[in-house]
């Protein structure tokens, strides 16, 4: 079985806190956030991100507000809600402590 | 020769061939279907749809207006396959597939839809032109510079022609430039923008689409169109009545958070209340934006008329206990009139207030925020020249506002002169 094909599901399980992290930083619109995924493992498309943010939206991590834009209808800008921010905390620390787990087995 | 379909991708009009029409609602049955569990699905379709549009756009131009089946197969791929319901349902092999082939996928669909493009070239395309006031590069507001586009003429020429206009007739033009001003719709997506420009009406067009409507006619289609078209209109009214809904829970949300929170860019945590009620602003028809641009010029005479009326009834009350000659009945104090004076004007200034913003809100915050400023000049310019004309030409204003300079000399004390 090919590695990649192994990680397939931690992948798709780990979009959601990435896109977090992408979100917590400035606002931004969604082929911004697909940018910046396209060229590392975790690349992804409209079809999953779109339900996924909405997904996020419901839950009150994520919020968004309209923007105009020169080249067409009005565009959804997506940030992180407080609620959002105190949960990333909590998944960065997680994050972090699976990676001193990891690091400390084996040799 | 290809049939074109034109179609709606979440409120902005796209031509399509009929490959690519039938790729695309393919897809997008596919989409509502795997969210037919989601709350959201509307409003994740509507993005979908803008997505998509947004990637079209990629693949048009000037001289390219129709969007073949093969661009629309290299879109899909790029889309990829819409995520079922994020609930337990979810966890099916197929969607976790995506990750690895989907950029393969897009690549080999990337060569395969270049090589299409090549060939299809489409059938000349026929855009109905329309005025609309392109912003880019504009001096004032834009009018002039669709004038130009609309005309097919260099603007410098258009401006010059307005100036010259506007010193022979003494600034009657500029009047015709506000007035363009308001009724002219904003050309804002690339849609309009083409619209704006037009292409040369000829006679190869003319033809083809002539040839389109026989067609049509002999295969009974005319039929379908126009219960097609009675759809669309119902459609459109309820659009409108949902309109005028969300334009108010709008507004209201809008004043009361105070205005630095434009319209429809609702703010992240005061606006909660519309972001949460998932709404966007419908992008609005050419006419609605002319019907809008009207409305609120004759609203802001409308409200300045109003205000100068109430102006001089409450001064008439004022300075002579009566309002406009009428006395006030026995046993009703001055103030009480005063406060019945108030009341009734609020009744009549607040209807006309809340269409106003009403209006504001549905042109756009930019846009609207300029509208407004205009509306304001518009305002006092009426009231102004009404004041003016009444003290000049009315003997009765002159004498009641000598009346309400002595009153303010005796009650206040200070020295206003005479004004006659």
């Amino acid at each position: 079985m090919p590695v990649d094909q192994k990680f397939s599901a931690i992948r798709k399980g780990l979009l959601e806190y990435l896109v977090l992290r992408i979100v917590s930083g400035t606002t931004v619109y969604v082929p911004d956030i697909l940018k910046r995924l396209a060229d590392t493992e975790f690349a992804t498309q409209e079809g999953t991100l779109y339900p996924l943010l909405s997904k996020l939206r419901r839950e009150e991590l994520v919020d968004y507000s309209w923007q105009e834009s020169d080249s067409g209808p009005p565009r959804k800008y997506y940030r992180l809600t407080p609620t959002g921010q105190s949960y990333l905390a909590e998944l960065d620390a997680y994050w972090a402590l699976i990676n001193t787990t990891i690091s400390s087995l084996g040799s | 020769m290809q049939k074109v379909i034109t179609v709606s991708l979440n409120g902005n009009a796209y031509q399509l061939d009929e490959d690519a029409y039938t790729r695309l609602s393919r897809y997008l049955d596919q989409s509502a279907a795997a969210l037919a569990n989601n709350p959201d699905k509307a409003e994740i379709v509507a993005d979908l749809e803008q997505a998509i549009g947004e990637k079209c756009a990629r693949f048009l131009n000037a001289h390219k207006t129709v969007v073949t089946g093969a661009e629309l197969h290299q879109i899909i791929a790029e889309m990829g396959p819409v995520d079922g319901d994020p609930g337990p349902a979810a966890a099916d092999p197929k969607t976790t597939a995506g990750f690895g082939a989907s950029t393969g996928a897009g690549a080999a669909d990337a060569t395969g839809a270049a090589g299409a493009a090549g060939v299809a070239g489409g059938p000349p395309p026929f855009v109905s032109r329309r005025l609309y006031q392109i912003s880019d590069g504009a001096v004032l507001s834009g009018v002039c510079n669709g004038l130009a586009a609309y005309f097919a003429v260099d603007v410098t020429l258009v401006r010059a022609i307005f100036i010259a206009l506007f010193l022979v007739t003494g600034g009657v033009a500029l009047l015709g430039y506000v007035v363009l001003m308001f009724v002219v719709p904003y050309a804002s997506t690339s849609e309009e923008h083409a619209a704006a420009r037009g292409l040369p009406f000829n006679a190869r067009a003319l033809v083809e689409r002539a040839k389109q409507k026989y067609s049509q006619y002999q295969n009974g289609e005319w039929r379908g169109a126009r219960d097609e078209w009675r759809k669309e209109w119902r459609r459109m009214r309820a659009e409108w009545r949902f309109e005028r809904r969300r334009m108010r829970t709008e507004w209201r949300t809008h004043w009361r958070f105070g205005r630095g929170s434009a319209a429809p860019g609702a703010p992240f945590g005061a606006g909660g209340a519309t972001a949460a009620g998932g709404v966007r602003p419908a992008p609005v028809s050419y006419i609605t934006h002319v019907i809008i641009g009207t409305l609120l010029a004759v609203l802001g005479i409308v409200s300045a008329i109003l205000t100068i009326g109430w102006l001089l009834v409450l001064m008439s009350l004022i300075l002579t206990g009566a309002v406009m000659g009428w006395t006030l009945p026995h046993g009703i104090p001055f103030w009480a009139a005063l406060v019945v004076l108030v009341v009734l004007y609020s009744c009549f200034a607040w209807p006309i207030r809340a269409l106003r913003h009403a209006a504001y809100a549905s042109v756009g915050s930019y846009h609207g925020a300029w509208v407004e400023a205009w509306n304001g000049i518009i305002a006092c310019a009426v009231v102004v020249t009404v004041l003016w004309f009444g003290f000049h030409h009315e003997t009765e204003v002159r004498e009641l506002f000598n009346q309400f300079v002595h009153w303010w000399n005796s009650v206040i004390g200070g020295n206003l002169g005479d004004w006659t």
